[in-house]
């Protein structure tokens, strides 16, 4: 929420820990990808091929996937309960757990994220191949309705997701997007120069994650 | 200034709502914004004058502060909280017109979009500001927005948009509204949204915070 460790006024350390066991305790959060093969990748046009549907990466992303052999599609949601409680506390006037609400929804959406990109790596690293970073529409110049071309592979209504017209998500609190696997594929540090977003919220921000490097452009780093 | 209106403008910066409050942990036990508003009228300070000298100032300090990352959210959200305990105490004199708004700010986000918490936190603001705010909600059709302006003549409008594909339906909404209201003020905003964005869809004003809003505003009213 932009405080510094130690930093944060008073009751909003209390508010965060209670709001958090709440939205765990719901157990509303789903992760899922499923992998694909083959994929072709034509780095004339930067696009990403696999069963047919063309995805137009763009080349921020097409250089960090190029290599793939495969690639898994995936999306998280940490259920419709975050969004919704957020809205009728903002409405009844307690505006600090509202906001809240939303804040730790994304923050449960993005480590579910975290866990299902780390349970895929163990999972292929036994057959020898890598991962990439995750990459989700509407992030690094790939366009936000090219999820309806990622939502043709999911069952409707696949963990509870639904998607609209205009490309959002229902539950608000969802990610998806796509990750390369292949034997020469590699998990990069996210680097901000690579990203040609000039107002992101996050650029030249180093991650504020204790573990590990930096997770790829998909925003969904700690605010 | 009078000293009960520069400890309610304070309380309202701090976010102290009442005396059962207990934070900020610094002003524990001591009167809020609450029963301070109620002294200040029963001492015969007129809600305008209140308004002018303690509320909003407070809540532009707020804004400002925000503006330059000094504080965050929770504590704009907690500003508000208290500046809305004050208006249990004005809201009456609104209500029977014996004081009078800066104007009024219809807002929404646009169809097909659902995010509303940088809407709402706009939406506080310019009410810290001392405007009425007549909030449309989420997935805002273009009739509902011309129907809107057209109950509130004069009202200036705010639409926000999160998505890059619903910036299409902004567009959209801004070019009819401008069509129907030729001299109606828009104001964009969103996380996607820039100044370039707005001008080329003919909006008058972008800001990416409540702040920049709320500055525009004043030079409306
Ligand atoms: C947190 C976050 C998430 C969270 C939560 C999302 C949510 N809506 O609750 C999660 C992780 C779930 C998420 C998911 C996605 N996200 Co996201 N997300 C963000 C992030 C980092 C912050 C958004 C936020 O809550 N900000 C805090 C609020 C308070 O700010 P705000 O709404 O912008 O409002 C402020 C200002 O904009 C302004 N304002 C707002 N409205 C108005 C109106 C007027 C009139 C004025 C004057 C001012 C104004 O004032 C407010 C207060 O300062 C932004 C990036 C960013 N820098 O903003 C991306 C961002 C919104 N996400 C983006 C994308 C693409 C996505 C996904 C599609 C990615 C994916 N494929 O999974 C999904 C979509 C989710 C869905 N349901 O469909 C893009 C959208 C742009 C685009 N390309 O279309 C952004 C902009 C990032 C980017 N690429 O630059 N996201």
């Amino acid at each position: 929420m932009g405080y510094s460790r130690g930093a944060a006024p008073e009751p909003l350390t209390e508010v965060i820990g209670e709001v958090s066991e709440d939205l765990i305790s719901l157990g509303d959060v789903r992760a899922e990808y499923i992998i694909f093969t083959p994929v072709k990748c034509n780095s004339f046009i930067k696009t990403v091929e696999t069963e047919g549907v063309v995805f137009n990466v763009k080349p921020i992303i097409f250089s960090q996937v190029k290599k793939a052999e495969e690639v898994a599609l995936f999306i998280c949601t940490a259920g419709p309960e975050a969004g919704e409680r957020s809205r009728r506390y903002m409405k009844e006037g307690d505006l600090l757990r509202g906001y809240v609400y939303d804040v730790i929804g994304s923050e449960v959406v993005e480590n579910a994220a975290d866990r299902m990109q780390e349970a895929l790596r163990a999972s292929v690293a036994a057959r020898g191949m890598n991962i990439t970073n995750r990459f989700s529409p509407g992030y690094c110049g790939w366009d936000v309705a090219e999820q309806h071309k990622l939502f043709s592979f999911f069952k409707d209504n696949y963990c509870g997701i639904t998607l609209t017209a205009s490309a959002l998500m229902n539950p608000i609190k969802s990610v998806s997007g796509f990750i390369g696997i292949g034997r020469e594929v590699i998990y990069a540090p996210y680097n901000c120069s690579m990203c040609d977003d000039k107002n992101c919220l996050y650029r030249g921000r180093k991650s504020t994650r204790s573990e590990g490097p930096d997770t790829s452009c998909t925003g969904f780093r700690s605010v | 200034m009078n000293q009960l209106l520069e400890k309610l403008s304070t309380c309202v910066e701090y976010g102290k709502v009442d005396l059962k409050s207990p934070y900020p942990p610094a002003m524990k036990d001591q009167e809020g914004a609450f029963e301070l508003t109620r002294q200040a009228l029963d001492a015969g300070i007129s809600p305008g004058n209140i308004l002018e000298e303690a509320l909003i100032p407070a809540m532009s300090r707020v804004g400002q502060k925000f503006s330059r990352n000094e504080i965050f959210v929770p504590q704009m959200l907690m500003a508000a909280k208290a500046m809305s305990s004050s208006m249990i105490h004005i809201t009456p004199y609104y209500l029977s017109g014996e004081t009078k708004r800066r104007g009024t700010f219809i807002i929404g986000t646009v169809k097909g979009d659902l995010h509303d918490i940088g809407k709402n936190l706009v939406s506080m603001m310019i009410e810290g500001a001392g405007w009425e705010i007549i909030d449309l909600g989420v997935d805002v059709s273009t009739e509902k927005f011309i129907e809107a302006v057209g109950n509130h003549p004069g009202a200036v409008i705010g639409l926000s948009a999160l998505l890059t594909t619903t910036m299409e339906n902004m567009r959209r909404s801004v070019a009819e509204l401008r069509e129907k209201f030729p001299d109606l003020k828009i104001l964009v905003g969103g996380a996607p949204v820039t100044a370039e964005f707005c001008h080329k869809i003919g909006a008058d004003h972008y800001s990416p915070d409540p702040q920049g809003a709320v500055e525009y505003l004043k030079q409306l009213s």
